[in-house]
């Protein structure tokens, strides 16, 4: 009995024979056949604490009910998880752990993802039989994003070992002992890690709060989009959430071929900036500002009348708007291409293995495959001194990164040489005075398109706007409006639809296109493996 | 600012005959607790910290494990530190009239300090006495099979010793 070269234990699931790999936790085994099996405690990326107690099953094996978390599974055994047993054993830990617990979900920000309010849901009490006094725990902060409200702790430890075992830093502990147990910090040493803000979201009740997203929003009210991390070239991937149209917070996303279940604080609240008064929204020439519409045109005009034009790239943009300015550099005889790097950060490595690049930005890669290897080398020496010899006229830059001085000062220098300048810009900044044109840039979370992580990953970033509201066009569309001006396209096409030109015109993206990458993308030298008709891979 | 705790260099024997007599570093941590306790009169945050430096575990752990148990003696201990059994067999025999008396004697209720400095109560797990119960611990001294009048005594019999500069 093996599944290739795996070899396979055959058990007992609810009456049914199953077959899982040898070795296999019971909780893991039933999962894969479609048997949801409670946890608290339990988390794929953690070691197996088994202290919470609700996923308890019945098995043939033991006279009293075992944990399916650390059980693992063996020939002949037989598991059941809706006998009488393993009901009245699931309902009673329900009740034991609702004891003490404040039962403040209305105003309490796990509510509605909370796996507590979940469980209580489908396995507790519809009433308390517990007339004694609840115990008070105590409520603080235990750094300078987190604080626990220590009533709602149900000490399933989860927080304690990701500071042990991923991040690596211990900050955490379980102090005192039975009801009284409660997750505190030693004195003086606060939780402070970078990646601390992980520790929230795998909290499965609402004990570790973040104080940067403490009553902001019900998360139920809030729409979702599966996209990536801008912060570095790691890319991680993540879930955006947003009420009204405002991003209220980052949330990893699984993928363990990039950031396992984790993402650094840098990532997670580095978005602010999105909504800082520094920030561009409105397009302007040297004189007056411009209404959406006008700036296209006037930038359409611009380029079609050009002579001795440069664009100056920045590694925020996507594979897609990468591929528009390939296209209107192309049309331009003589023009020349640079690109710009943001300093560099420090980088960090944990014991998990997670890391954060020292690179601060997420697509060099992608902006390497599409105008060559020297683009931010050679190329952006070369453009560098053009435009310090004036031999540029007319100059269009991207600036898409969150520092509002821009592309740095030797940069902005050189850009005040070429005499007329067009900048697209996420920030607004004095650097900008003087310029022909100023363009309201796209950050990172508001681009549709693709990034190719450090790692050569291709890999999806979605638009935290919906259709319909963005505050101003997009690069994708303003782009593709500029080149139909200019007559070398004919109709303007979705991320999709860009990125299928691409893959036409860039060999190294001919395998890819944006329903294939998937939720988790691909690295960009491999095609997804298609499954055939007998169910094995080619 | 307070010196820095630091074993003497019997202690730092001592610990490391701990350390030849267990599997992994971290399962000595108990008894070197003890010896800190000994060494140092009471755990607060530096000996804790003194601890978790030597043995290379993180500070946050040592707390946890210290927190957990209430038989070590924690910063801001009185000078006779009243541990009253509050386990199965001696609540069974009456620990919480105890612990009741000892609070209306002291005015102090568990996990407070009096003010004099003098006396500490807690209620804590286990002292495996119960063939005695009810009983207490007052420092490393057992009390057992406890009456009402006993508690009165023993008070009364510390605050003589305390005032006579008897080392409890």
């Amino acid at each position: 009995m093996a599944r290739g070269d795996t070899p396979m234990t055959r058990w007992l699931l609810n009456g049914q024979e199953v077959e899982n790999p040898t070795g296999m936790t019971i909780m893991e085994a039933a999962r894969e056949h479609g048997v949801d099996i409670p946890d608290f405690c339990y988390h794929p990326g953690l070691s197996i604490a088994g202290n919470c107690r609700i996923c308890m099953v019945e098995s043939n094996r033991s006279p009293k009910p075992i944990i399916a978390c650390s059980e693992r599974i063996a020939d002949g055994l037989e598991i059941k998880t809706d006998s009488d047993v393993a009901v009245e054993a699931r309902n009673s830990v329900m009740e034991f752990q609702l004891i003490n617990h404040p039962l403040d979900c209305p105003v309490c920000d796990k509510s509605g993802e909370c796996i507590l309010q979940d469980h209580s849901y489908t396995h507790g009490p519809d009433r308390s039989r517990f007339v004694e006094d609840k115990n008070i725990r105590h409520t603080k902060e235990l750094g300078p994003t987190i604080s626990i409200w220590g009533n709602r702790c149900i000490v399933c430890t989860r927080c304690v070992r990701f500071c042990d075992e991923i991040s690596g830093t211990g900050e955490l502990c379980v102090v005192e002992r039975g009801d009284r147990a409660v997750v505190d910090v030693f004195p003086g040493i606060p939780i402070d890690n970078a990646m601390a803000g992980n520790t929230v979201d795998i909290c499965p009740v609402g004990a570790l709060i973040s104080e940067d997203f403490k009553f902001e929003a019900r998360v139920w009210n809030m729409d979702r989009r599966d996209s990536v991390c801008g912060g570095c070239a790691r890319g991680c991937n993540i879930e955006v959430e947003t009420l009204d149209g405002y991003v209220k917070r980052l949330l990893p996303r699984e993928n363990l071929e990039v950031n396992d279940w984790w993402m650094c604080d840098h990532g997670r609240y580095g978005w602010r900036h999105l909504y800082s008064e520094n920030r561009l929204t409105t397009a302007r020439t040297a004189n007056q500002e411009l209404e959406d519409d006008s700036a296209t045109s006037t930038l359409a005009d611009f380029v079609s009348r050009a002579k001795k034009v440069a664009f100056l790239i920045d590694p925020f943009l996507t594979c897609e708007e990468l591929s528009l300015i390939h296209g209107l550099s192309s049309s331009i005889p003589d023009s020349i291409v640079g690109g710009w790097l943001p300093p560099k950060g420090t980088a960090e490595q944990f014991p998990s293995g997670f890391t954060i690049s020292s690179a601060k930005h997420p697509n060099r890669r992608g902006a390497e495959k599409i105008f060559g290897s020297k683009v931010f080398g050679k190329d952006g020496k070369d453009l560098l001194k053009a435009l310090d010899s004036r031999k540029v006229s007319t100059l269009i830059a991207f600036c898409g990164g969150p520092a509002e001085e821009g592309p740095g000062s030797s940069w902005s220098e050189a850009i005040r040489k070429a005499r007329k300048r067009i900048v697209f810009s996420v920030m607004d900044g004095d650097w900008l005075k003087g310029a022909s044109l100023v363009v309201p840039a796209t950050a990172p979370l508001e681009k549709e398109g693709t990034w190719i992580n450090e790692d050569g990953r291709l890999q999806r970033a979605r638009s935290c706007w919906k259709p319909g509201d963005e505050p101003f066009c997009p690069e994708l569309v303003r782009l593709q409006q500029v080149q139909m001006a200019c007559e070398i396209r004919t109709r303007c096409l979705s991320a999709a639809g860009v990125f299928r030109e691409l893959a036409e015109n860039i060999k190294a993206f001919s395998q890819h296109s944006h329903s294939d990458l998937g939720d988790g993308g691909l690295p960009l030298s491999r095609r997804r493996a298609r499954v055939d008709s007998k169910g094995g891979t080619r | 600012m307070a010196q820095t705790p630091s074993f003497s260099r019997e202690a730092m024997k001592q610990y490391k005959w701990f350390l030849s007599r267990y599997p992994t570093r971290r399962a000595a941590l108990l008894p070197t607790l003890r010896l800190a306790e000994q060494q140092f009169g009471e755990l607060g945050v530096a000996e804790m910290r003194y601890v978790a430096d030597l043995m290379k575990i993180s500070p946050a752990a040592v707390f946890g494990v210290v927190t957990f148990y209430t038989h070590y003696r924690r910063a801001g201990t009185g000078k006779f530190h009243l541990q009253v059994c509050s386990t199965l067999s001696c609540a069974l025999r009456g620990s919480e009239d105890v612990v009741t008396r000892i609070s209306e004697r002291l005015g102090i209720s568990p996990g407070e300090t009096s003010e004099c400095g003098l006396f500490s109560l807690s209620k804590v797990e286990c002292l495996g006495s119960c063939d005695t119960a009810p009983m207490l611990q007052c420092n490393d001294d057992y009390h057992e099979g406890l009456t009402l009048e006993d508690v009165d005594q023993l008070i009364e019999q510390l605050r003589s010793e305390a005032s006579q500069g008897v080392n409890g």
